[in-house]
């Protein structure tokens, strides 16, 4: 079960990796493809956040789950039809995007008829995860169980509120929050929370260390659940809502990388001695580097909940540059994490190539770190070119108040983010080859198999 | 030196693990505690499987976080329902030490809790979260002077902002002008609700007062991919629509438009 959901979630994500490069491109050169910004970014979001994220961080809970309790995953035939039904809405739902039929509610602008099978779809991991964990054998919870099970739980919740937007009589305050709200929450609340968990089961198991500490790793947990929200309500600093929000939200939105400090510090005090091991293990440098990416991306995205910086990043790519690290950055670094792990015990191969997966990570971590950082750069400078054009002749020639020279640098930054974008792409596909080619070109190896200790059980 | 300490003397590992080891192997085994302590003290070794069945990882989850490696390497301890099955170990002893030195207990182990109760407390926060975090900067502002900007649109207009919305305009346009300097120039602030779409992303112009800044053909002009914006729609009607949704957009006085 988990291998399936290893494998249609990296082929999902070579298709919203595309999307999503795309996005970039037509962003910075408007007018060139046949499709514009506001179509291809809700269809990229949707192939990345449901087709690959949700698919693979559910698998990787699905591989560790029956390790960690001591039991099979139960129903089966549930978790096949949640991989099954997740598919196919997706699909459904680009197809729905590409025709433009959509809402055009960020980051998904979905209608609510598939709205609706949707949220069902993502909700029969939670249904399966506490299920299973009902029946666990073992009595002890290893600190994953906990990440894993707040992930399948606040995932289909963020849906639910988000799609409080359909509702009739709903202010457009509302939806512009919610539409914040689940983005960040899905970032923080699902892949960050489920990966962070996962990348703790990978580095533990892969060098046989113990974990440095219990209480740290639930301090990052329960952080992640609290900074949601309020990283998403710095994205709407001086809009119509009240005061307090900006205050609150700069306050509170710190722990997002409160919890990812913990994360990043607990999996490195728990390396402590073993680094040198990670080399050879790709899994686990994966998942390092991921926590250390997602504690840079938390900063950058905490500061920005400030009304001094807020003033200039807020509607700026700024936002966007954090996005496209987290859902193509983090979020790859964590399925790699478990999937380079997980995959060759699960099928009985070696991993295609050691050398080529560290050379992959790489690429990602580039890619992502150049987007964010370029991306962000040229949300900072067309901010600060608003604060500056107000005052200039060129305000409503250019929209957005960008002064000759101003507009020159916000483009060359952000023809640089379309570059790192290529690399993160070809960091993403180096991920998928190598997954696949695991499967297909993999030295073979006794495979682990999980069996009952009473065939009656079954 | 009584039998638990012989015994974890003799094993390298703490007394509690001993003896909640030597419990688990007499409720398996219908031996006495003392027996199978003094077995250890004796030097018979650690809790050996109690068939070919390999551990499991939960299997492995003997204990409190101790210090210490190998999981799969040291080999089995308590009851399994589920069992990895490696062909190559399945024979192999159960080692009483490592090559680098005593036996020490697996990695993946925690503490005995009721992972279920993570279900309330998630559950819980989530509902604040979304309390305080979507409902809360919901609620009207405090703002002197703030007002729901309402929109009077006609029925075409009302067709193009549907247009408007799942062409997926928002995602470059905001209509949500704030009180900051960037925004002097582009209207009335928006400081309540409105029926316009907010939007959170600003990559091209905010359009909220866009019918006072354009004429009707400026913008259609635009629409139809003159200029930087790239083509939204070659349908005549689709335009129209469109055209008069961003023309009926003004929250600032007609005569806005005339003068810019």
């Amino acid at each position: 079960m988990a291998t399936l959901h290893f494998l249609v979630g990296a082929a999902f994500l070579a298709l919203g990796g595309a999307i999503q490069l795309l996005s970039l491109v037509s962003l910075r050169f408007a007018g060139l493809l046949p499709l514009n910004y506001g179509m291809l970014e809700p269809m990229a979001n949707l192939t990345l956040m449901f087709g690959f994220a949700t698919i693979s961080l559910v698998g990787g809970i699905y591989y560790v789950l029956p390790r960690l309790t001591g039991t099979k995953i139960r129903p089966q035939g549930l978790a096949g039809f949640g991989l099954l039904a997740t598919t196919g809405m997706v699909l459904a739902g680009l197809l729905v995007l590409f025709a433009g039929l959509g809402n055009g509610i960020q980051p998904l602008g979905l209608p609510s008829w598939v709205d609706i099978p949707l949220l069902l779809a993502i909700s029969i991991p939670l249904v399966v995860t506490v299920a299973t964990i009902r029946r666990r054998v073992e009595e002890r919870s290893f600190v994953t169980i906990w990440f894993a099970l707040g992930g399948v739980i606040w995932l289909p919740m963020l849906y639910l509120a988000h799609l409080l937007n359909e509702l009739p009589g709903i202010s457009s305050v509302t939806t512009a929050y919610s539409e914040t709200f689940f983005s960040a929450g899905f970032v923080t609340m699902f892949v960050v929370t489920v990966g962070s968990g996962l990348v703790y089961y990978t580095v533990v198991k892969e060098l046989d260390v113990p974990l440095a500490s219990r209480q740290l790793a639930l301090v990052g947990f329960w952080s992640l659940g609290f900074a949601a929200a309020w990283w998403g309500a710095a994205q709407l600093l001086f809009g119509p809502t009240p005061g307090w929000v900006a205050g609150v939200s700069a306050a509170l939105g710190l722990a997002f990388p409160l919890g990812a400090l913990a994360n990043a510090a607990n999996v490195s005090l728990t390396l402590e001695g073993s680094w040198s091991g990670m080399y050879d293990r790709p899994g686990s440098l994966s998942g390092v580097v991921g926590l250390y990416l997602t504690v840079g991306v938390a900063i950058v995205a905490a500061l920005a909940g400030f009304r001094s910086i807020g003033a200039v990043a807020a509607q700026t790519p700024f936002w966007e540059a954090i996005e496209y690290a987290a859902l193509g950055g983090i979020a790859v670094l964590f399925v790699a994490s478990v999937g380079y792990s997980a995959l060759p015990r699960l099928v009985g191969r070696r991993l295609e190539s050691i050398p080529k997966a560290r050379r992959f990570i790489r690429l990602i971590l580039t890619g992502a770190v150049g987007v964010l950082v370029t991306m962000g750069a040229a949300g900072i400078v067309s901010g600060y070119a608003w604060l500056g054009g107000s005052n200039s002749a060129t305000y409503i020639d250019a929209g957005e108040g960008w002064g000759a020279g101003v507009a020159g640098t916000h483009d060359a930054l952000m023809l640089l983010a379309v570059i790192f974008g290529f690399v993160l792409f070809l960091g993403q596909l180096g991920f998928v080859n190598v997954m696949f080619g695991t499967l297909s070109r993999g030295k073979a190896i006794p495979q682990e198999v999980l069996v009952p200790k009473d065939p009656g059980d079954e | 030196m009584s039998d638990l300490a012989a015994a974890a003397a003799a094993l390298g590992i703490p007394e509690a693990l001993v003896k909640r080891s030597a419990e688990a192997r007499a409720a398996e085994t219908g031996a006495s505690v003392d027996d199978i302590l003094a077995g250890w003290a004796g030097g018979e070794g650690a809790p050996a499987p109690a068939a070919a069945a390999p551990p499991t990882e939960a299997e492995e989850s003997t204990g409190e976080e101790v210090e210490t490696p190998p999981a799969e390497a040291v080999g089995p301890s308590a009851t399994p329902e589920i069992v990895i099955e490696v062909p190559e170990r399945v024979d192999e002893p159960v080692p009483t030490t490592t090559p680098t030195g005593p036996y020490r207990p697996p990695v993946l182990v925690g503490v005995r809790d009721n992972p279920m109760m993570v279900l309330l407390g998630v559950f819980g926060l989530f509902v604040v979260m979304a309390l305080v975090g979507l409902a809360g900067p919901s609620l009207p502002t405090d703002i002197p002077g703030a007002r729901s900007s309402s929109v009077p649109y006609s029925e075409a207009a009302e067709a193009g902002r549907e247009l408007y919305q799942s062409l997926g305009c928002a995602a470059c346009h905001t209509q949500m002008v704030r009180p900051v300097i960037a925004d002097v120039g582009l209207g009335a602030v928006t400081l309540n609700d409105t029926n316009q779409v907010l939007g959170t992303r600003r990559f091209g112009p905010d359009l909220s007062d866009v019918g006072s800044r354009l004429t009707p053909s400026q913008i259609e002009a635009l629409i139809a991919g003159l200029g930087d914006h790239p083509l939204v729609s070659s349908d005549r009607d689709l335009i129209s629509d469109l055209v008069t949704y961003l023309s009926e957009s003004r929250t600032s006085p007609p005569q806005d438009a005339e003068s810019s």
